[in-house]
């Protein structure tokens, strides 16, 4: 399969004004996304998620670091603006009220991006309606405003947005944090139901990690700035060598009591600023299981195989039996256990007592 | 999150008790919007109830109506607010300003909304000292330096001096949780105190958070949209829907056996699994929650019968403390 989306070496530094340092938000990080697959980014707030998201549609340009998209090289000329790459990619943002204009109805916000590349009004309403329907939104939906839709409702207009013109790529910064978990589930059923539809490239940035889980084919841990570990869904969340993935993995908090999980990694303390990264790895200051080594070096990135890539001196002996239970799909089991056993009593009705 | 074994809690005094509590937002020309009706709510001294609902549904109401708070035009139409014997709607307002902050305290999301951009933090944490307590600044200040620490803050004699623009969101929220603890209230109401936090910083506030509380037996109300941390944090767990609570239990109880099935639908929806959700959720359901006569989750229920749609549930006690609102409670095998 080919890859729809090629990063190498990507670094972003921010200027700051009137002084010689910079923001370093990303720092060298390699991936690809392919045809039909979710790669997701996860990490800490200002670990560079979205800036990654930005520089791969050309938004912002990168300080270093080549951008392919269907190989063709992403930059300053060549970007989501440009006239043939409108269209194939696209962006579904986070606050999905705030993404789209209030004083535009539905239907004209989704046929948008139809517009930009001159389709006709009639072929455009045709398009329109039959996104509309794939979405799940209503003909009534089509002619009303922003406001008077549900958050829920309003992310599936976005989608609906981005989806129109049959992207090859989407990036989905965040989409679903804003939302209520009902609203959350049916926005990712969506998203999957699509991406099998149209056989669509997602670069799905996110900090929720059970939706991670659930929607990933390959996941992608940032922490500063740099991919600390990538691999298949699966083996990141099964078999995680980082000890910064294992930290982040274990602050999640799953609704079963029984699910307590075994703080293996204490990531104590908060992220550095990306003005004045450390020297050496920049989770030395964090990690319990850092040595001097850590402080002065940056680690290499190792290959174990099957795609999965860790950067850390450590992986082999620091979490030495920790090939930990997969608490996502232990979780999924025994919730489904739970409430497939569930059934609706027929006999108490108000008034009766058990 | 703190190993620690299920409390229980005796049925004494309770330190918070709410009673028949209705409020409700006039809307020009309509009839007013019913934010919270009839909601009873007992919280014990040093309980933790973790409070369950999506937007929209009367969370953030409710935390206001027990500070007296309320945004205008709500208003609250009936019910009692006993807050350690004294009825907190019959408060003077002056009598109110005395015991809010120091007796109930709040910690709300968005901490940087919260801190006054222009004071160091340390200030802040000791003006409301001064103001409860009357004592003198050097007493306040230290007692403000002891909070930092308590909710360890690191450098704290550095960030004693600092403005909120300078703390990172983390530190941020710390801060306003030491404001909000620093005269050992009895009762603290979190409204959805760590959604803006990353997921790791968010596991520590929540285990200092519930460290503090415990050292205290401060009771608190902790409102959120996270099912997930109520598993981890609190002792009782109460769902609300349309300004009802649908189901309450102990916090066990109500992971092993949810009877609800709004509460097994918000279990489903994370579990990432659209058979099961479709067993229990209508999708697009977008049906107003009707009242007076009905369910108000009827219209989302998947298993909503005539008689749903005919008659209010009421609340009932099906097992020991756990408490569910529905004619057709969920059941399971044992």
């Amino acid at each position: 399969m080919s890859s729809v989306l090629d990063v190498s070496g990507l670094v972003k530094h921010f200027p700051i004004a009137g002084q010689r340092a910079v923001v370093q938000a990303v720092n060298d990080i390699s991936f690809h996304v392919k045809k039909g697959e979710t790669l997701s980014l996860v990490g800490e707030s200002g670990s560079g998620k979205t800036t990654v998201g930005r520089c791969v549609l050309g938004l912002i340009q990168q300080t270093a670091g080549v951008i392919d998209f269907q190989g063709e090289t992403i930059g300053k000329r060549r970007n989501v603006r440009s006239r043939d790459l409108r269209g194939k990619m696209a962006l579904v943002f986070q606050e999905p009220a705030e993404s789209l204009d209030p004083r535009v109805r539905v239907a004209d916000t989704i046929g948008e991006p139809l517009r930009s590349r001159g389709v006709s009004r009639e072929n455009r309403r045709r398009r329109i309606a039959e996104i509309a329907k794939r979405v799940g939104l209503s003909d009534a939906t089509l002619d009303q405003f922003p406001a008077e839709l549900s958050a829920g409702q309003q992310q599936r207009v976005g989608i609906a947005r981005a989806i129109v013109t049959d992207p090859e790529l989407i990036v989905l910064d965040e989409p679903t944090s804003a939302l209520d978990p009902t609203a959350r589930a049916e926005i990712i059923d969506l998203l999957i139901r699509l991406q099998k539809e149209f056989d669509t490239a997602y670069l799905f940035i996110s900090h929720d990690l059970s939706t991670v889980r659930y929607l990933s084919h390959r996941v992608a841990v940032m922490y500063l700035g740099m991919i600390v570990e990538q691999g298949t869904a699966n083996e990141i969340f099964s078999n995680p060598r980082h000890p910064y993935s294992v930290g982040l993995l274990s602050s999640v908090l799953l609704p079963n009591p029984k699910l307590k999980r075994e703080v293996s990694v204490d990531l104590t303390g908060e992220i550095p600023s990306p003005i004045d990264l450390p020297k050496g790895c920049y989770l030395a200051g964090r990690c319990p299981f850092a040595t001097d080594q850590c402080h002065k070096e940056m680690p290499p990135i190792e290959d174990l195989g099957n795609g999965h890539l860790v950067q850390c001196h450590h992986f082999r002996e620091a979490l030495k039996g920790h090939e930990a239970l997969d608490y996502f799909d232990e979780f999924q089991a025994q919730t489904e256990q739970l409430l497939e056993a569930g059934r609706r009593s027929t006999g108490t009705v108000a008034g009766q007592t058990k | 999150m703190a190993n620690e074994t299920q409390k229980v809690f005796d049925t004494g005094q309770p330190v918070l008790s709410i009673d028949g509590l209705n409020v409700s937002y006039p809307v020009y020309g309509e009839d007013p919007v019913q934010a919270v009706r009839d909601l009873d709510l007992h919280i014990q001294p040093g309980e933790i109830v973790g409070l369950v609902g999506e937007s929209g549904s009367g969370k953030t109401t409710l935390a206001r109506s027990v500070m007296g708070l309320l945004v205008q035009p709500g208003r609250v139409d009936t019910g009692t607010i006993q807050f350690d014997g004294k009825d907190l709607r019959a408060l003077p307002e002056k009598q109110l300003r005395a015991v809010r902050g120091k007796d109930i305290a709040m910690v709300i999301p968005n901490p940087r909304s919260e801190l006054d951009p222009l004071v160091t933090v340390g200030r802040q944490i000791s003006n409301v000292a001064r103001a409860h307590l009357g004592i003198k600044r050097d007493e306040a200040d230290q007692m403000a330096m002891d909070m930092l620490n308590a909710v360890q803050i690191p450098d704290p004699d550095r960030r004693f001096k600092a403005y909120p623009h300078e703390l990172s969101g983390g530190m941020a929220q710390r801060v306003v949780m030491a404001i909000s603890l620093v005269c050992s209230p009895k009762f603290v109401i979190s409204d959805d105190a760590t959604s803006g936090l990353d997921v790791t910083v968010q596991a520590q506030v929540l285990d200092l958070l519930r460290a503090l509380v415990r050292s205290h037996n401060t009771a608190m109300l902790f409102i959120t949209r996270d099912i997930g941390i109520t598993a981890h944090f609190c002792d009782r767990v109460a769902v609300i829907y349309a300004g009802e609570i649908v189901e309450i239990a102990p916090m066990q109880s109500f992971f092993e056996n949810p009877m609800h099935p709004y509460s097994v639908m918000l279990l489903a929806a994370f579990a990432h699994n659209p058979t099961l959700r479709a067993k229990w959720h209508k999708p697009l359901a977008s049906a107003a929650p009707a009242h007076g006569g009905a369910c108000a989750y009827a219209g989302r229920c998947v298993h909503a019968e005539d008689h749903c749609r005919q008659n209010s549930a009421e609340l009932r006690e099906l097992a020991p403390g756990h408490l569910v609102r529905c004619h057709f409670p969920v059941e399971r095998p044992l």
